[in-house]
């Protein structure tokens, strides 16, 4: 049968019309639907054939030769460009060379800081720092590249014979000690600035991905009464962070997303009472790290459904077997987080596993939680091998999901991976679009993330925030316990979706006010009642907190902040007898129920008390999230952690620990532990020997 | 998104070993094989990469199969003994486990009779996961062409496959 439909068909490249036509063919003739299996069989094995495991013996010369041919193109390119435009060159040049005298990096790690889609004329204009570099480099004369690699290729060799063992340990030991992004006045200007390269001092690299992030800064209530943002359940940050210090490092900040910090912990605040999907609960007492400042903390509380009531659930695991998962703290663990998650399965749910690596397939067809043993078995069978690419995976992945849609249920992909999410698509916008046309047909994606080195933490998370989903971290069976067991409502579960918060000021009360966390979250005021624009989604007893510090009024704002005084606004009129408000701010709040496109709107008002409480009267919930979040600042070095030490984050979070289900918090308390005394240890940047977790 | 830089260290983890794999299947030669990836990664770093980005794929394999070309026509040898040279440096992987070893031997024996380009067709398709269309971009042929070729390739593979007889050589 000479046929090449048959191959396209078995590998995924018929499509729309020719595929309909085929499977008709197929389903008349015997003999083609055994040459079919045939071929399909065939291209499983070839699938698993194992890929030699040759690597190159200069990688990280030759990496580190690629980023500097990088960026001299870039920089070349920028010196083209600028010279019409040198006496603005010449101006800014001044600038640089203070902002270098003032403690910036050397200027070897000073590469070129733009976000990524800007073309390179733009950069000029948004980057004029970059031009005094591009001068001294081009004065250099360009190495050949290729005999550079060869030199490096000597030198390492070398070094593997005086020490062959310190490879991924030292690697791993290394990682993120030079880190610029946060707080480096070069990034002034643009909210999230994308980290242009993970280049560390010691000129390793390493592929774990994390965005810049740039905390929220005290806004004067008068010139921005309205804050707005989405929320946010994720909680990869914390178990990421706990990696970090476990392993005797200090994060980089842009792994800490204080928000996730905060809503890692399960908090008290009672369910909703009446037919509302969640509880809106508010708090105010004095800050911990100073006095005269105020912290807000909302609290939203989801509804609790049991397992008896809860909608079913049509899952597909896509899961990446790809060699780089054949490693203890990955398949094994994913495995073991998942055969939890199966044992709580009812009898409605369905679950099918497609996997991607060298080729990808469907391992296991939608099976209904009735029958447990065949779901466990085909989780056993998983195992890692091949290439690292699988085609048409989360494609296969969506389609398997579409075709078993529960309509009264929930419908969901759970994307298992280490990093690689190379799942077919071959682009990251690709890959982006792709999952936002499948939350439109109402099929959703969580993200697992597993294992260490190589992870897109960044990416990861805006996959499952494009998915309406969330993004967990797994690196210990306790934490797959957590995600998958414990927490599965709401990990599986979204009982509101688009959920966006705005909070007004009232400027009689509030002089300024700052949004701890939720930096990637930040929504324009107009974003709010627009419900075309995307937000976070609430699952089943998830709680979400979010803190303000205040400033109130009459309080003097700091210095950055002065404005002067604007000549064409006329202030509103103090209208007498109109008593001032009292109240210190109100929460609205949107959200959609999880198949509805049309929003609804919850308000709550917070009164101003007759006197503040202070912070050690406050609610253990309170205290605790204060904790984490001064934990958050003071990891990523924050001025505004005012002058709180470690001592006192322990202290308050020891008190404030309540029942603490599941221990969580008293881990917490382990962790500010860690962060303190490695905090305290001097830093030497040549000292690296490999620290042991 | 990701910056410049990311991606071509991420592109260097994903594509690293196939395209050794791939080159090697052109040059039979390990080192020349590695020198081939070495010029593709280079000869990456000076491209716009923000712009190369959607096609990066079937970019670095047309490359890397331009670099192990050049070396086949400069060393005047063409692979041949592939096979031969494929099972005597072959580590044994971790991942060999994944199918009886026997099996993976055969199959592997039986890749390595088939003409060139239908080899090459082979790894594109199932080390590295490239579609009908990247191939045809690598290979500068028609989508239907791979189409035909790469049916043709698993044809043959297929009637001796599913033969448990052996075959001789």
């Amino acid at each position: 049968m000479n046929d090449p439909r048959i191959t396209s068909y078995a590998l995924g490249e018929l499509e729309g019309p020719d595929r309909e036509a085929f499977k008709r063919e197929l389903a008349a003739s015997d003999d083609l639907q055994k040459h079919l299996n045939e071929t399909i069989n065939l291209t499983k094995a070839l699938g698993a054939l194992p890929m030699p495991n040759e690597q190159l013996e200069n990688r990280s010369a030759l990496l580190e030769q690629c980023a500097k041919n990088q960026s001299r193109r870039r920089k070349t390119n920028i010196l083209r460009l600028a010279v019409p435009i040198s006496l603005a060159a010449a101006a800014s040049l001044v600038v640089v060379a203070l902002l270098n005298q003032a403690g910036t990096p050397a200027p070897a790690i000073l590469a070129v800081s733009a976000p990524a889609e800007k073309s390179a004329d733009e950069i000029v204009r948004s980057a004029p720092q970059n031009i005094s570099l591009t001068q001294q480099e081009v004065k250099q004369p360009a190495a050949d590249t290729r005999s550079a690699v060869v030199m490096e290729k000597a030198k390492i060799a070398k070094a593997r014979q005086m020490g062959a063992a310190r490879g991924a340990a030292a690697r791993a030991a290394t990682d993120f000690d030079g880190y610029i992004h946060y707080g480096s006045p070069i990034v002034a200007g643009s909210d999230v600035v994308v980290a242009d390269s993970i280049l560390t001092r010691s000129g390793e690299w390493n592929t774990e991905g994390y965005n810049a992030i740039r905390e929220n800064a005290f806004l004067d209530v008068k010139q921005n009464p309205l804050s707005t943002f989405s929320i946010d359940v994720d909680t990869a940050s914390y178990a990421n962070v706990r990696r970090f210090l476990r392993n005797g490092t200090l994060p980089p900040a842009g792994a800490i997303r204080t928000e996730e910090l905060l809503n890692y912990f399960p908090y008290n605040d009672p369910a909703p009472k009446d037919a509302a999907p969640f509880s809106v609960n508010l708090e105010v007492a004095t800050a911990p790290w100073d006095a005269e400042r105020l912290l807000v903390r909302i609290g939203l509380k989801g509804k609790e459904i049991p397992a008896s009531e809860r909608a079913p659930a049509n899952l597909v695991f896509l899961v990446d077997v790809s060699g780089s998962m054949n490693e203890p703290n990955k398949l094994p663990l994913l495995k073991r987080s998942l055969r939890g998650l199966v044992e709580n399965l009812s009898d409605r749910d369905r679950v099918a596993i497609v996997v991607y690596a060298g080729s990808s397939g469907l391992v296991l067809p939608p099976t209904p939680g009735t029958r447990k043993q065949d779901i466990l078995a085909a989780l056993d069978n998983l195992q890692s091998g091949g290439g690292t690419y699988g085609s048409a995976g989360i494609k296969l992945a969506y389609e398997t999901a579409r075709e078993n849609f529960l309509k009264e249920g929930s419908n969901r992909v759970i994307l298992c991976t280490d990093g690689d999410f190379n799942v077919g698509v071959t682009s990251q916008s690709e890959l982006q679009k792709l999952i936002e046309r499948e939350r439109a047909s109402g099929v959703f994606l969580s993200v697992l993330g597993f294992g260490t080195g190589n992870v897109k933490d960044s990416t990861m998370e805006l996959l499952a925030d494009k998915g309406n989903g969330n993004y967990a971290y797994i690196d210990t069976p306790n934490e797959g316990r957590k995600v998958l067991v414990e927490q599965m409502g709401g990990t599986l579960f979204t009982i509101a979706k688009d959920v966006k918060i705005q909070v007004e000021f009232n400027p009689a009360q509030v002089a300024a006010y700052r949004l701890i966390g939720y930096e990637n979250r930040l929504l324009a005021k107009e974003d709010f009642n627009d419900d075309t624009k995307d937000a976070g989604e609430i699952g089943a007893g998830h709680t979400v907190s979010a803190l303000y510090e205040i400033i109130p009024a009459g309080k003097k704002i700091p210095g950055a902040l002065s404005v002067d005084p604007l000549k064409y606004q006329t202030p509103a009129p103090v209208v007498s007898g109109v008593p001032v408000s009292g109240d210190l701010l109100t929460v609205k709040l949107r959200f959609k129920q999880p198949d509805g496109d049309k929003s609804q709107l919850l308000e709550v008002a917070l009164a101003t008390p007759e006197s503040i409480p202070f912070f050690d009267q406050a609610s253990s919930d309170f205290r605790f999230a204060a904790a984490v979040a001064a934990f958050g600042m003071k990891l990523r070095a924050s001025p505004d952690a005012g002058n709180i030490t470690w001592d006192d984050m322990l202290r308050i979070a020891r008190q404030s620990l309540g029942d603490d289900p599941g221990s969580y918090r008293a881990e917490f308390l382990t962790l500010i532990e860690a962060a303190k005394s490695l905090a305290l240890e001097p830093k030497t940047d040549d000292d690296k020997s490999p620290t042991q977790p | 998104m990701m910056s410049p830089e990311e991606i071509i260290a991420h592109a260097f983890d994903r594509f690293e070993r196939p395209l050794i794999s791939y080159a090697k299947e052109i040059t039979g030669d390990l080192e020349a094989a590695r020198d081939a990836v070495q010029e593709t990664f280079l000869r990456l770093s000076r491209q716009d990469i923000l712009r190369l980005e959607p096609r990066l794929t079937p970019w670095l394999f047309f490359v890397c199969r331009n670099c192990a070309l050049d070396h086949v026509r400069k060393v005047g040898r063409f692979a041949e003994d592939s096979a031969e040279n494929e099972r005597a440096s072959d580590d044994p992987s971790p991942d060999a486990s994944v199918m009886a070893d026997e099996d993976s031997v055969r199959l592997r024996e039986l890749v390595s009779r088939l003409p060139q380009q239908q080899r090459e067709l082979i790894k594109l398709k199932f080390e590295s996961g490239l579609s009908y269309k990247e191939m045809a971009e690598v290979l500068k042929t028609s989508v239907s062409t791979v189409g035909v070729q790469l049916h043709g390739a698993l044809q043959t593979l297929r009637q001796h496959w599913n033969r448990p007889t052996h075959i001789t050589s």
